[in-house]
């Protein structure tokens, strides 16, 4: 249970990191009580270049957290302390002191806001830092907890943030509370639980940072970034997976394809824009990754825009982690079969891998294995092409979507959803 | 003499006809049947309308080329989440100066029973009468008794009118009169309680695939209806999302080894999700998965507890609770809903004489809708016709009936 959040930024040795060439600026910032603590949570280690900034208007949460940078405003209505879980008031406040909060924003390029919606600060100043830094031409990503189900009005309130947020987010992934219960082993607890939250968050900004910050096998640079997140902002998706052993490429997209974080009510099956992000050790092959990144682009119907990276870290030795991040356009899907992935044109441009890359993790009946790149991207380009090797058609066809998707209201009883799994509502765990 | 008579349920998951001959006014012999998979609805309600009507003329059809003859008029099934009930009631005073009850005194009851009209937008669907009151004793018939007051109660079910008017639109499509819509609860309770339970007081709970519709009767009459808009196909959806399969796979599973509480034997036991050998194919916990089934099953009967409240009470409940429909052929449903209910529960059976393949608990409703129509729920000294429904006769302009 106990993975180090480290190793996710611990990936390459410092010689490549190569941020100053970027230029880059990133910043981590947690709005209000649950923000802080992700933030706290996080480590930066070998990661330094990122930024981090509470925001809060309970003085003693912002005193003790461990953050380098802090910010409290509210401090005439509400004498230091919190707003008792008044969104409205969260948000006036932070409309008040909008100038302060732009001060922090300035010259930064990628904003991480990390804040739980269901709190007065969290719900009601969030979407306002996220307005505030758009305004300013940054990329923002949102990890946001949500509360239980069962916390009713809490729950309520926090989806309205939610839609609220994604306005002005970039990309917003939601932490429903429900599903941290699906985490971790049977017998985890909930402080095990909540730690994978944090986990969560940690995975996402590793992925995102690592691919635009670190030098890998396969890189991508922050404008193309900007430009496919750019302007989305409706449902996401998020999940990890990992492997390990001669297979553990294919162990670890196996292991995405059923990431509780993947299926969960409102959670987006397909996306338009997506991130894909492998770690490896040494034996991390080129068609091994070509392989896997053309299934997971597939599994989640996505389109021109994906964003891969692939990096080494020796230290992972056979273990292959995946991290995806997905966002699905407000705007109509628009019909892109035929166009070759972007991806494979950044497989291109990304380095050369090393020679110790050789495939151990060759994939049989890949047909990518012994043609040339070129060869290949054509290939895919055609719709419906390399079928066969697709052993996961049960996991990906249209009724993906949830069953209950296609009703357009909410089957609500007494505050709670009744589409929604009955275990994720009364936190029974299921393990499979 | 006899006559044919149709019955349609638009069921979530199929559409059902059945095609009856009533030969001297009583016995009834089912001479056509048909089942059509229906994909246009979700939670009993029609999403996508051209589908529906696809498999329902498509049942029809077969179910008349079955029986060689062509059908006039249907009974047809009404559910739906839309759907509420609640009691009207209305009296007069015997008008005739001896005394005696006339057809009419009942007929100006009913007609003030009836004058409360639904908010807009809704409609009724089904009025049950309950046992005439003379001055404040049940009489079947008071026509002719002498007495000074009579007084009708009706529980009266009303519902959203779009989503009622497309359900007889899909009758009305296919050339078909709509010779009584009847609330699907109340035609599978015509079915599988008989007079003696309603008398003894039961709750029928029919687990429809997108809904589960209740009825409950006490001394042989309509105590409450409802529905509640969870159904089979939930179980489907939260085995989908949590082993993680696509919906076709997880019916499958929940059909072949679904049961409602995990026993010792599960513990180490594995399930595959497609079983044919399919790369890709890998095992689920069985134990996993009854717990999945477990949780939904629970909580709806916690639902239904709460939704009858002080109803459900074990001395007004002699004959207890039956459960039908197609959920209910999960295995252990019955120990498992006596365990939240707290009131003995039992698998509803059919009256001997069907045929086994009708004797189905997903056919309770659609049988039930040939028995209730054969029955005469009018006045006494009221003529029985069809389209007697308020509902029929309101919107029998703009549908053309």
């Amino acid at each position: 249970m106990n993975t180090n959040q480290e190793t996710f930024f611990e990936t390459t040795d410092d010689s490549s990191l190569n941020n100053n060439s970027f230029g880059i600026r990133a910043k981590v910032i947690g709005v209000g009580g649950a923000g802080i603590s992700l933030v706290d949570g996080l480590r930066f280690d070998n990661f330094d270049f990122v930024d981090n900034l509470i925001i809060d208007v309970d003085m003693k949460a912002v005193a003790d957290s461990l953050a380098s940078h802090k910010l409290t405003f509210g401090r005439r209505h509400t004498r230091g302390m919190g707003t008792g879980g008044d969104v409205n008031l969260g948000k006036r406040l932070a409309e008040e002191e909008k100038d302060k909060i732009r001060k922090e924003l300035e010259g930064v390029d990628l904003i991480f806001l990390l804040a739980g919606l269901g709190g007065g600060v969290g719900g009601g100043a969030a979407p306002v830092v996220a307005r505030l830094a758009r305004e300013h031409g940054a990329l923002v990503f949102a990890f946001t907890p949500l509360p239980f189900s069962w916390e009713k009005a809490r729950h309520a309130q926090a989806e309205e943030c939610l839609s609220e947020l994604r306005k002005h987010a970039n990309a917003v992934i939601p932490l429903p509370n429900d599903s941290l219960l699906q985490m971790g082993g049977e017998d985890s607890t909930a402080l095990e639980c909540f730690a994978e939250a944090g986990r969560n968050v940690s995975r996402g900004i590793a992925a995102i940072c690592n691919i635009v910050f670190k030098k890998g096998m396969i890189d991508v640079d922050f404008s193309y970034l900007r430009k496919v997140f750019s302007g989305r902002g409706g449902r996401t998706l998020f999940g990890y997976g990992k492997g390990s052993g001669p297979e553990g490429l294919r162990e670890a997209l196996r292991d995405l394809l059923v990431c509780p974080m993947l299926h969960m009510p409102d959670v987006s099956k397909a996306a338009d824009v997506l991130l894909i992000f492998v770690q490896g050790g040494t034996s991390l092959s080129m068609s091994g990754l070509q392989a896997v990144s053309k299934e997971i682009r597939d599994s989640f119907k996505a389109g021109e825009d994906v964003v891969f990276g692939a990096h080494v870290d020796e230290n992972l030795g056979e273990e292959v982690k995946i991290t995806i991040l997905g966002v699905t356009s407000l705007d109509p899907l628009v019909p892109t079969a035929d166009v070759a992935p972007v991806a494979q044109q950044v497989l291109e441009l990304g380095k050369q891998p090393k020679q110790s890359h050789r495939s151990k993790l060759e994939i049989t009946g890949t047909k990518t294995e012994k043609t040339s790149s070129i060869a290949t991207r054509k290939k895919r380009g055609k719709k419906g092409d390399n079928k066969e090797q697709n052993t996961f058609f049960f996991m990906e066809e249209e009724n993906q979507r949830g069953i209950f998707d296609d009703l357009p209201s909410r089957n609500m009883y007494e505050g709670e959803d009744l589409d929604v799994p009955s275990y994720l509502r009364r936190g029974v765990k299921i393990v499979i | 003499m006899s006559k044919i008579i149709g019955a349609v349920e638009i069921g979530t998951s199929c559409a059902k006809a059945l095609v009856g001959e009533v030969t001297e006014g009583k016995s009834l012999n089912i001479v056509g049947k048909s089942v059509r998979k229906n994909e246009g609805m979700r939670k009993g309600e029609i999403v996508d309308f051209r589908k529906v009507a696809s498999s329902v003329h498509a049942a029809l059809e077969e179910a008349e080329k079955m029986s060689g003859t062509t059908v006039d008029s249907v009974y047809l099934a009404q559910t739906g989440a839309h759907i509420k009930g609640s009691f009207l009631r209305g009296s007069a005073n015997v008008a005739s100066p001896d005394g005696r009850v006339s057809v009419d005194d009942l007929q100006t009851a009913a007609n003030e029973a009836k004058r409360k009209q639904p908010a807009s937008g809704r409609s009724y669907v089904h009025h049950v009468r309950m046992p005439i009151q003379l001055d404040g004793r049940s009489v079947e018939d008071p026509v002719g008794m002498i007495g000074k007051k009579v007084e009708l109660i009706y529980w009266s079910i009303e519902g959203d009118e779009s989503a009622i008017r497309m359900n007889l639109d899909l009758a009305h499509n296919y050339g078909l009169e709509v010779a009584d819509l009847i609330l699907s609860s109340i035609a599978s309770s015509t079915m599988v309680a008989g007079p003696d339970l309603r008398r003894a007081g039961v709750l029928v709970i029919d687990l429809g695939a997108g809904v589960t519709d209740l009825a409950l009767y006490r001394n042989g009459n309509v105590a409450y209806t409802g529905v509640i808009p969870v159904g089979g196909d939930h179980l489907t959806g939260d085995l989908s999302m949590g082993l993680r399969v696509l919906e076709p796979y997880a019916e499958e599973l929940k059909i072949e080894y679904g049961k409602s509480q995990s026993d010792p034997s599960d513990a180490d036991q594995q399930l595959w999700i497609i079983g044919n050998k399919t790369i890709g194919d890998r095992k689920v916990p069985r134990k996993t998965m009854t717990d999945i089934i477990h949780v939904r099953i629970v909580e709806l009967f916690e639902i239904i507890s709460k939704e009858l409240g002080d109803l459900l009470d074990t001395s007004e409940l002699g004959a207890g609770v039956l459960l039908t429909g197609g959920a209910s052929r999960l295995p252990g449903i019955e120990q498992l809903a006596s365990k939240v209910l707290g009131v003995p529960v039992t698998k509803a059976s059919f009256p001997s004489g069907l045929g086994n393949e009708l004797a189905q608990p997903e056919n309770s409703t659609v049988l039930g809708l040939l028995h209730y129509g054969l029955e005469d729920h009018g006045l006494p000294g009221e003529q029985h016709k069809p389209a007697s429904s308020g509902f029929i006769k309101k919107l029998g302009g703009l549908i053309g009936i």
